[in-house]
């Protein structure tokens, strides 16, 4: 059983549906990441975790104990770590008492509580500023002291809402390591909340990610990227190109289909869903700009070459970024140094078939 | 650093100079002259602080100020608790009503509680006449009372301040305690308490000095023995007792020091312990809670229990306005409008005064407090704080410093008080903080940028602060403009102290009809139409925006 189970949880604000009947298991030990753009109901489902937030139907369990359906268990009383977007550090507290605050109501003895202050403490490098007040601390040392406080107690689950959107991109990286090998390090079950899908990519065990109140695929972060269940997965992860068309052929044992487009030529496209091929569908192909491949010269027996011309030419560092124009489309592919065509020159480009999907 | 700044700075330091440092230190100056002599010495401050009546009209002051901060602390807590949390129908208007003393004058709230409580009042007739009692209770005449009324007038500073505390408090740190498994009255206690008391501080501080300066609500009641009072009777009725009229400029000066000292310390600490967060999507309102029914209804009992002793005022008033002879009665038995045509027909001198005197000083008000505002959140020139600084600073002046002060300096040499421009000059300086607060804060919250690009668009300075800053600041400076006048309107505790005959405003024509004892009525019907006065701008401020709330709040350094 997991350790986490979210069922057909749903949450109103007035008119608004924030979370809509959503379904999910952690599993314990498990950073799983909820990620999706702002307001897709990720933070009211983690609140809804934390107890902060009362669903209007639906229930929490965690380790087997209902939060919602056997009467309300209210976040004292959940045994859980939370992180603030904010960090919510109480300014009037030394870092010392915000850490120690949840282990004095424990009423556990004084040594242990300094003890294990000292300890976590420690392990967020934050030794020696226990004396200080929030307000004397980089926005990066506050958040380390937000952490710390979440996880003196051991909690049996910790909550993070968006902790690291307050950092800047230097600190943020290098905190998505640090949190992520910390956490691992405590056995900690973690929900993870973030509209930033590199963050996601980079801390998660799986990601769950949601739009309108729904989830709508879960995976790890490679099935995420790789098969994306939907247009709005592949959009709202990693840049891709969508080409419009209609089925025009199907290849049932291979899994393939052709589709018209406004290429000149049928576009030949893998189908990962066999119900999504029914021939004159309206369908989206996908294909990201690195799958993409750029020649000079028409390269001999592939499919799905098309000739196009190079309207933008951008110059990456490690590669090169074109946008291509096809027959009125324009294509979005990455290509190597070697390519030296320049703007408004022509160029062929291979949709790998493998890698162009019918999305629904 | 630009020339037209500077000499704007200069323009308003000689106004400064001349209406605030020069008075003011005329007052220091005068504490120091030794009765029957020429010299000059510490000695009227030795015989103050020897004399065990003046010492204990000190301490009084203080013990005041103690009662007057714990009662309007232990009241306001759980109101402020109510307004800023819950989710209630129906508070917007019984918050407009429990705020609404923060306008009315102090002494009309008196006047009423006499009439309502006192002796032969409504309450005690009632009683005796249902045989309840034999003889009447004393309500109010004496410390209770005035503890009573202070409480009463002040409640709304201490309201308003922890209110804003409670709304401010970023949510995610209250919610951070409760995942942390900190619950109700702990959670309140640890975290939500602490992180108001910066807020609580600055309205703190306007009750515990009130004593320091109110000098009249305790003659009302029949007090003398407070700092503020013995030094307006010394001063108003000794002044030909030299030594008498020194030791009240004495008490005027230990009044006006404590209150700046206090003012000062209270300032710094606050400015200290205020409490930054990196506060980012949090909802405007705060944490807002649904109460269940218990709560609901004890909140409820709780706001109208007070809002019905807020109304009380302006009903007594109005009872006393519109009827003749009420006395030895529990409500009034001949009605007439003879008070109304007696101020309106026979001395409508009054009431053209008040708005004269008041217009005046506001004009004079907008034309210093604008280029103040200005000058101080938008250039760099040199002396800007030290110039914040003296008009913050008047904010803790006693009203009486300044009727006194303007009462020594202006006689001879520069004779500014035989002419009727004292009056609206004296108004002016009592609410000198008050329009630049505004103007100030309307100034902060327009963005820089804006007149920027009017200024890269071609415009200079002045045209970009007449088309540009001018029109957006106008909401806020309106609502300060309105305040401004609505304070100037009920001053009583400078001018009282300067009006000369064919000068009386429409308080001194209260405090005068009240001291010559019979005409009660006519002072309640005085009352009555300044409470209306001031409710119609309080409506127009309301409709103009910035909600009464926020306008009333902006009159937090207001005193008489």
């Amino acid at each position: 059983m997991a350790f986490i189970e979210i069922r057909k949880l749903f949450k109103k604000f007035g008119h608004v549906i924030a979370v809509n009947n959503v379904d999910l298991e952690i599993q314990k030990g498990e950073i799983l990441t909820l990620l999706g753009p702002s307001g897709c109901g990720k933070t009211t489902t983690l609140r809804c975790i934390a107890g902060l937030e009362k669903p209007d139907a639906g229930d929490v369990i965690i380790d087997g104990q209902p939060m919602f359906s056997q009467g309300f268990i209210p976040p004292a009383k959940r045994e859980i770590g939370m992180v603030f977007q904010n960090y919510a550090v109480w300014p009037h507290m030394r870092v010392f008492d915000n850490v120690a605050y949840g282990l004095k109501l424990q009423k556990l003895p004084t040594a242990t509580v300094k003890e294990k202050v000292a300890e976590i403490l420690a392990s967020v490098d934050l030794g020696g500023l226990g004396d200080r007040y929030p307000g004397q601390l980089s926005g990066g040392q506050q958040q380390r002291v937000a952490l710390a406080r979440a996880l003196v107690r051991n909690p049996k689950v910790l909550l993070l809402d968006e902790p690291l959107s307050n950092l800047d991109a230097k600190l943020r990286e290098k905190m998505r390591f640090e949190i992520k090998s910390l956490v691992r390090r405590m056995h900690i079950t973690t929900v993870y909340v973030t509209h930033d899908q590199a963050e996601a990519m980079v801390i998660s065990d799986r990601i769950a990610v949601m739009d309108k109140g729904n989830i709508v695929q879960v995976g790890s972060p490679e099935e995420i990227y790789k098969r994306p269940a939907s247009r709005f997965v592949a959009d709202f992860i990693g840049t891709t190109n969508f080409i419009a068309g209609e089925v025009a052929e199907i290849l049932p044992d291979k899994g393939l289909v052709y589709v018209r487009t406004e290429f000149k030529q049928k576009l030949l496209c893998r189908v990962l869903d066999s119900a999504m091929a029914n021939l004159h569908q309206k369908v989206q192909a996908s294909i990201r700009p690195e799958d993409i491949e750029v020649f000079q010269e028409p390269p001999k027996g592939r499919e799905n070459i098309f000739k196009g011309t190079i309207m933008h030419r951008a110059y990456l560092g490690n590669f090169l970024y074109l946008f291509v124009h096809v027959d009125s489309t324009l294509i979005r592919a990455q290509a190597s140094y070697n390519v030296t065509a320049k703007e408004g020159e022509e160029i062929f480009i291979f949709l790998n078939p493998e890698k162009c999907l019918i999305l629904p | 650093m630009s020339r037209g700044n500077t000499f704007l700075s200069l323009i308003l330091w000689f106004i400064l100079a001349l209406l605030v440092i020069y008075p003011l230190s005329f007052l220091i100056i005068e504490s120091f002259k030794i009765a029957g002599t020429n010299q000059f010495g510490i000695k009227n401050y030795l015989d103050f602080f020897k004399d065990p009546y003046y010492l204990k009209t000190f301490t009084n002051t203080l013990f005041l100020g103690v009662l007057v901060l714990l009662a309007t602390t232990l009241l306001g807590l759980p109101l402020a608790y109510i307004l800023a949390r819950y989710r209630l129908k129906g508070k917007t208007i019984l918050t407009a009503l429990i705020l609404l003393p923060i306008v009315l004058p102090a002494y009309a709230g008196a006047f009423a509680l006499i009439v309502f409580f006192g002796k032969q009042g409504t309450v005690n007739l009632l009683l005796l006449e249902w045989g309840l009692i034999s003889k009447p209770i004393n309500f109010i005449y004496g410390l209770h009372g005035l503890v009573f009324i202070q409480t009463l007038h002040l409640l709304p500073f201490i309201v308003l301040s922890l209110s804003a505390g409670f709304t401010n408090i970023d949510p995610s740190l209250e919610e951070a305690a409760e995942v942390e498994g900190a619950r109700g009255f702990k959670r309140f206690l640890t975290i939500t308490l602490p992180l108001c008391t910066p807020n609580y501080l600055a309205g703190a501080v306007i009750v515990f000095l009130w004593p320091f300066t109110d000098w009249l609500t305790p003659l009302i009641f029949g007090l003398i023995d407070f700092l503020p009072s013995i030094a307006y009777i010394n001063i108003s009725y000794h002044f030909t007792d030299m030594y008498r009229k020194y030791i009240g400029i004495v008490s005027v000066v230990v009044s006006s020091v404590i209150c700046v000292a206090i003012f000062l310390i209270s300032k710094r600490w606050v400015e200290k312990k205020k409490y930054t967060s990196l506060s980012k999507g949090t909802t405007l309102e705060g944490r807002i809670i649904e109460p269940g029914i218990f709560i609901t209804i004890l909140s409820y009992a709780y706001m109208v229990f007070i809002a019905l002793l807020v109304l009380l005022i302006p009903t007594v008033l109005g009872l006393s306005a519109f009827s003749r002879r009420w006395v030895l009665q529990p409500f009034p038995t001949y009605w007439t409008l003879d008070n109304f045509r007696l101020i309106f027909l026979e001395s409508p001198l009054l009431l053209k005064n008040s708005f004269v005197f008041s217009g005046v000083a506001l004009i004079f008000g907008i034309i210093f407090g604008l280029p103040a505002a200005y000058l101080i959140t938008r250039t760099k020139v040199r002396g800007k704080e030290a110039l914040d600084f003296v008009i913050t600073l008047m904010l803790a002046f006693p009203g009486i410093a300044v009727g006194v002060s303007y009462l020594l300096a202006f006689w001879e040499g520069i004779p500014l008080a035989t002419h009727w421009i004292i009056m609206p000059l004296s108004l002016f300086v009592r609410r000198l903080p008050y329009f630049l607060r505004m103007a100030h804060a309307s100034y902060l919250q327009l963005d820089i940028s804006l007149e920027e690009a009017a200024e890269v668009s071609g415009a200079n300075k002045l045209r970009t602060f007449f088309n540009i800053s001018l029109p957006l600041l106008l909401k806020g400076v309106f609502v300060g403009v309105v305040m401004f006048f609505i304070m100037a309107f009920q001053e009583i505790s400078t001018a009282i102290f300067l009006y000369r005959g064919g000068w009386e405003t429409l308080p001194i024509g209260i405090y005068l009809n009240w001291h010559r004892g019979m005409e009660f009525g006519i002072a309640g019907a005085m009352a009555f139409l300044m409470i209306v006065i001031i409710f119609i701008l309080l409506i127009i401020i309301s409709r103009i925006g910035g909600g009464i709330l926020g306008a009333a709040w902006g009159s937090s350094g207001g005193r008489y």
